[in-house]
């Protein structure tokens, strides 16, 4: 490799990277626009079209926190708090720590009287952190034991506090484990599903003249636990569980 | 060849039979399994008369359902003044609806009247372990002949001339209310002797009430006015939809029936009444002529009347229509929470009636509840649906604090005592308190948002509370819900400790190596020292290589000490190295001194061969550097 070809090189590198980020620049451009537009229409009380903005970027994966939160003020606007809801909730499985959309859902919550999923004794203990940082705190601790059990392998004479570094470290990754599987099957679960029609009947069986085992309000929590054709059994708030139909809710997660 | 035939069949034998062992396993765990969770649930016991009303000597069946214990002890005896209660028997019921099922004893009586009035069945307790049911109070009204219930065809004489097949209608009230289910039984009977086959009905027709739909009927042998019918028992009800006089049926029913042939001889000189003398039998005139012969015939029977009137006036205000006798127990469910928190209310309606109009009792004082619509779950006790149990299930959520559920309300009207029934519950405590009250505002959770202007002033009433404002801002984007542990960027990261432990691993490896390579050469040194010593106790070789070779025992000794190269060590570093004093320091510089007088002499100084005295001192000295 010659002198020139040595720098011509980077130079052709740098060009290739450019064009191959360029594209980006119009979309990101086109994704702020439609969010503007969005932000501007519920501002002027056009809450359908705000509506309408803000879905376009959902549908296009475009998704963040405080999209979700807007979203869910207009819903709420418009008068549909299932929908408000839902979108509350995707803002907190984006950002837990979105106070906005806390104090809302609250809110929203509390006016639509939503029923809410029971949390489990771990659930409920263990959600002071999040499922991802959980996750951080399973890897640190993992692979500090992996460096102390590596070091005690090699080392002569096994001292003990090493050792019980590395069943502390041990015990806080299984911990963290632990963690992260009664959350993921709690509350930060995918098939949390909220209702976002009003005075849904959860069934006993799957068809309209079923007896009734609750009737949800609109923004009430459900499990999603099999589906069958239009039918989903869920388990519902109380502890019970039943058939809703498929069209009633919407999963939280995407 | 038979035994043969036998040895060869018996694998296939021990086959089959294991295989039938096998299916005869999973069929009694399929069976047996769901009872598992049978006693699940906490037993229930309810009681059913098959009719409410009936005449002085006509018996009817007292029916008491234990479901979810196995081990309840029937009331051995009922008494009641004017009936005769007897024990008839007990049976088995399994019954399985959405995968639920339940195991049920069932312990039948007959009931005689003796006497025409309306007789009370007192409330039965029935101990299962160490919890005791009770059976809901009943009520039978007795009339006396003629009997108030309507009957199409009082004495159940077969229609037919020939006594082929008979049609029956029995309805058991003659006069009800609009709305209220009567019990009605269709009977249909054929000759026992001959083969019948239903092919069409039976229908009840008639205008002015609703008919249930007919289960499958219940089929005994009865003997009437000395014949045998096979009778098939068709159990429905039916509600009048308004008042006046209705006639219901006929019932209309078609059978294909397998007639023996009549012989056209005279009749039997045994028979002079037309008794059906068992010798008139076409067989024993014609034995050989041939099959029966198949006929089709349409059973009919009488109708009934029935006089319909309308429901009295003033109805209570959560009169919902149902009509009948009824109990009512509740229940909530946690007894403590914080306002806000879901209750949820069970009300069980029990007992006899339209159950279709059976809705949820109300709290009798909804302030500072919020009630959700109730769930139903009606659970027969018979064939029609007449008796059973209804249970509701309403959420509440308080909404201030509680010590006590109100009172539930359920009215019916009630046709045996011809008035509204109001039924109501007891309060029930609970203990419901302040705390995640909803009024918290969303401006104070949130912190940033816009603060009351007035704070410690409480206002008279509460503001009407609003979502927060709108984030305008260009968020962070994303594209994806899935955890942390799910997205490539986090184990992309996990590269950087893994090189890490890697690169640990590595330098111990090398730290290792390097370990040992050090001991291989110490090894080595070791090993040259102890071959040198050796040769040096055998007395070989002259005095120069002998003197050449304590040396060097006496520097790789001090090498191996001071871990150093065994060429660098001279007299002076030995002796400091092993301390040495006096004589052996001497006699240990002289070593060194006649090693290299040798060595770089040329030759040797004095006699070829080393003295035994000087070899044992250069040995000692050499034994004592450790």
């Amino acid at each position: 490799m010659n002198r020139r070809s040595f720098i011509r090189f980077p130079a052709a590198l740098v060009v290739v990277m450019f064009a191959a980020s360029s594209p980006a620049a119009p979309a990101n451009a086109n994704r702020d626009a439609i969010f503007a537009k969005a932000n501007s229409d519920y501002a002027a009380g056009h809450f359908r079209q705000a509506i309408d903005g803000y879905e376009s970027l959902v549908r296009n994966r475009q998704w963040s926190a405080s999209l979700f939160y807007d979203l869910g003020n207009a819903w709420f606007r418009a008068g549909e708090p299932g929908h408000a809801i839902l979108n509350y909730e995707r803002a907190l499985a984006l950002n837990p720590a979105h106070p906005e959309a806390e104090a809302n859902l609250r809110l929203v919550r509390d006016q639509a009287r939503a029923l809410e999923l029971t949390r489990n004794w771990p659930t409920q203990h263990l959600a002071f952190l999040t499922v991802d940082r959980w996750t951080w705190v399973a890897a640190a601790a993992a692979w500090l034991a992996l460096f102390v059990a590596c070091g005690l392998w090699f080392s002569s004479r096994r001292s003990a506090s090493w050792i019980f570094v590395l069943s502390l470290a041990f015990a806080i990754g299984a911990s963290a484990g632990f963690a992260i599987y009664e959350l993921k099957n709690g509350g930060e679960s995918r098939a949390l599903a909220i209702v976002t029609a009003k005075e849904v009947p959860a069934r006993l069986a799957t068809a309209d003249n079923a007896n009734s085992v609750l009737v949800l309000p609109a923004g009430s929590e459900i499990k999603i636990l099999s589906t069958r054709g239009d039918w989903i059994y869920a388990a519902l708030p109380n502890q019970l569980r039943g058939w809703v139909q498929t069209n009633t809710v919407a999963l939280v997660r995407l | 060849m038979p035994l043969r035939q036998k040895r060869v069949r018996r694998p296939a034998n021990r086959i089959s039979r294991a295989v039938h062992f096998v299916g005869v396993a999973v069929f009694a765990a399929a069976l047996f399994l769901p009872t598992f969770g049978l006693f699940a649930e906490a037993p229930t016991a309810t009681a059913v008369l098959t009719s409410s009303e009936t005449e002085t000597g006509r018996p009817v069946q007292l029916q008491i359902k234990i479901t979810g214990a196995s081990n309840a002890t029937p009331p051995g005896n009922i008494a009641v003044d004017g009936l005769d209660i007897r024990y008839t028997g007990q049976s088995q019921l399994v019954e399985g609806r959405n995968f639920q099922f339940s195991y049920s004893f069932i312990y039948n009586y007959t009931v005689m009247p003796l006497r025409a009035g309306t007789f009370k069945i007192p409330p039965q307790v029935l101990r299962t372990g160490h919890d005791a049911l009770r059976t809901p109070e009943l009520t039978l009204n007795v009339a006396d002949s003629p009997v108030r219930s309507s009957r199409s065809n009082p004495s159940p004489e077969p229609a037919d001339d020939r006594k082929l097949a008979f049609a029956e209608l029995v309805v058991t009230k003659a006069i009800a209310y609009v709305g209220e289910v009567i019990p009605v039984e269709i009977r249909l009977g054929f000759n026992a002797r001959i083969r019948a086959r239903l092919t069409d009905g039976p229908q009840l027709t008639g205008q002015g009430f609703t008919t249930q739909k007919m289960p499958q009927p219940q089929q005994n042998i009865e003997t009437i006015n000395g014949r045998s019918y096979e009778v098939l028992t068709f159990k429905t009800a039916i509600a009048a939809a308004r008042a006046g006089k209705f006639e219901i049926g006929p019932i209309e029913a078609k059978a294909l029936l397998q007639v023996p042939r009549r012989s056209a001889a005279p009749r039997s000189p045994f028979d002079l009444f037309n008794m059906d003398d068992p010798f008139a039998d076409p067989f024993f005139n014609d034995p050989f002529a041939g099959l029966p012969e198949q006929r089709e015939v349409d059973i009919k029977s009488e109708p009934a009347t029935l006089e319909v009137k309308a429901l009295p006036p003033n109805q209570p205000p959560n009169f919902a229509g149902a009509i009948g006798a009824f109990t009512m127990v509740t229940e909530v469910k946690p007894k403590a929470g914080q306002i806000g928190d879901p209750l949820t209310v069970s009300a069980t309606i029990s007992g006899r009636g339209n159950f279709d109009r059976v809705a949820a009792p109300a709290l009798t004082d909804e302030h500072g509840w919020h009630t959700y619509p109730p769930s139903a779950n009606f659970k027969q006790d018979d064939d029609v649906g007449i008796s059973g149990s209804k249970s509701f299930e309403t959420v509440l959520t308080p909404n201030e604090r509680k010590s006590e559920v109100p009172p539930l309300i359920f009215s019916y009207f009630d046709p045996l005592k011809e008035k509204y029934v109001t039924l109501k519950s007891d309060p029930i405590a609970v203990q419901i308190e302040g705390g995640a009250a909803p009024s918290a505002t969303p401006a104070a959770i949130a912190g940033s948002a816009t603060p009351p202007a007035v704070t410690a002033r409480p206002s008279a009433a509460p503001q009407a509370q609003d979502i927060l404002y709108q984030l305008t801002e260009s968020p962070a984007w994303v594209d994806s819900f899935a955890p942390l542990y799910a997205r490539p960027m986090f184990w992309i990261i996990q590269a950087i400790p893994l090189l890490g432990l890697l690169g640990f691993i590595g330098w111990e490896l090398r730290q290792a190596r390097m370990d040992n390579r050090e001991g291989q050469r110490r090894a080595a040194l070791q090993q040259e020292a102890s071959e040198l010593q050796r040769k040096l106790r055998r007395g070989e070789g002259n005095p120069d290589k002998y003197f050449a070779q304590a040396a060097r025992i006496v520097q790789i000794k001090t090498a191996l000490a001071r871990r150093v190269e065994p060429h660098t060590v001279d007299a002076d570093i030995a002796v400091a190295t092993f301390g040495l004093t006096g004589e052996r320091r001497d006699h240990l510089r002289e070593l060194f001194r006649r090693s290299d007088e040798l060595r770089y002499s040329g030759s040797p100084n004095g006699n070829r061969m080393v003295p035994d005295e000087t070899r044992r001192e250069v040995i000692d000295l050499l034994d004592s550097l450790s």
